[in-house]
């Protein structure tokens, strides 16, 4: 087998390009981790001490349900849930922005206990760099659709 | 937890995503031989997790059981759910995905010696 960038694109339908095949497939499998790992981080910290943090565990579910949205979203591959992917990368983005600052700036106020905290420090910031990486897979297959890429992304 | 079986589960981990690599290096898709590879891993893990429940249950090791009992059991969905969705895609992805599957793995090791008290 000889596939390179050119061979995933070929067979493929016409239309829009599906979120999850080539490097999406495996763009959905880190997203499937997070998707898990905050879901439990979450599930654990609501069910046994959510009155010590109820912001930082409320923002822990948060961050659960959208890494959930962005997976189910990526892997569905496109169409309707294209938007969705979008969206949740956004919210993801922003999330991890803003909870890596503030948990940055005032540690006491934000104690590490979100998958955001620190840039996701605690899991070697992959958190930072992985929305990053679905915007651009989300360009990506977007600009593959057949439409010249020149619309902004904010027409999506 | 079981210091041999750990170091088991790590090897054997680190072994399917150094094959996963040779393949992602060499371009090739994952392999049903790969995938058999897989569940050898996930067979040692469920042994793991298994035995380390009846040792917590015993009173042996002194985990935060809620947290414990939480990556002892999600930790054996990552291999199965990485193979069945590696296994559609029949491009090198596949194997990067199966390379992340394992290595995430291997890692997850760490976190529950960490968790169990042991390191």
């Amino acid at each position: 087998m000889t596939a390179t960038e050119p061979r995933v694109t070929a067979g493929r339908p016409a239309g829009p390009a599906g979120t999850s095949t080539g490097p999406g497939r495996a763009l959905v499998g880190v997203y499937g981790v997070f998707a898990l790992s905050a879901s439990a981080r979450a599930g654990y910290q609501i069910a046994t001490k959510f009155a010590e943090a109820p912001l930082a565990y409320a923002l822990s579910a948060f961050s659960a349900v959208v890494y959930i949205l962005a997976t189910v979203a990526l892997a569905k591959g496109g169409g309707r849930w294209r938007p969705v992917a979008w969206s949740a990368v956004l919210v993801e983005l922003v999330g991890v922005l803003a909870v890596g600052t503030v948990s940055v700036l005032d540690a006491g106020e934000f104690p590490a206990k979100t998958v955001w905290s620190a840039y996701g420090q605690g899991y070697g910031y992959v958190p930072l760099v992985l929305p990053f990486l679905g915007l651009a897979w989300l360009w990506h297959t977007r600009s593959r659709s057949g439409e010249l890429a020149s619309r902004p992304v904010a027409d999506q | 937890m079981i210091g041999p079986v750990s170091l088991v589960v790590v090897v054997l981990s680190l072994a399917l995503a150094a094959w996963a690599l040779w393949f992602v290096i060499r371009d090739r898709a994952v392999i049903v031989r790969q995938l058999w590879g897989g569940a050898v891993v996930e067979a040692v893990l469920v042994t793991q997790a298994v035995a380390a429940i009846v040792l917590v249950a015993n009173g042996t090791g002194s985990p935060d059981r809620a947290l414990f009992g939480g990556y002892i059991l999600v930790q054996l969905m990552i291999l199965p759910f990485a193979a069945m969705w590696a296994f559609e895609e029949r491009t090198r992805w596949s194997s990067v995905l199966l390379f992340i599957a394992a290595f995430t793995r291997a890692f997850l090791e760490y976190r529950l010696l960490q968790i169990w008290g042991s390191l």
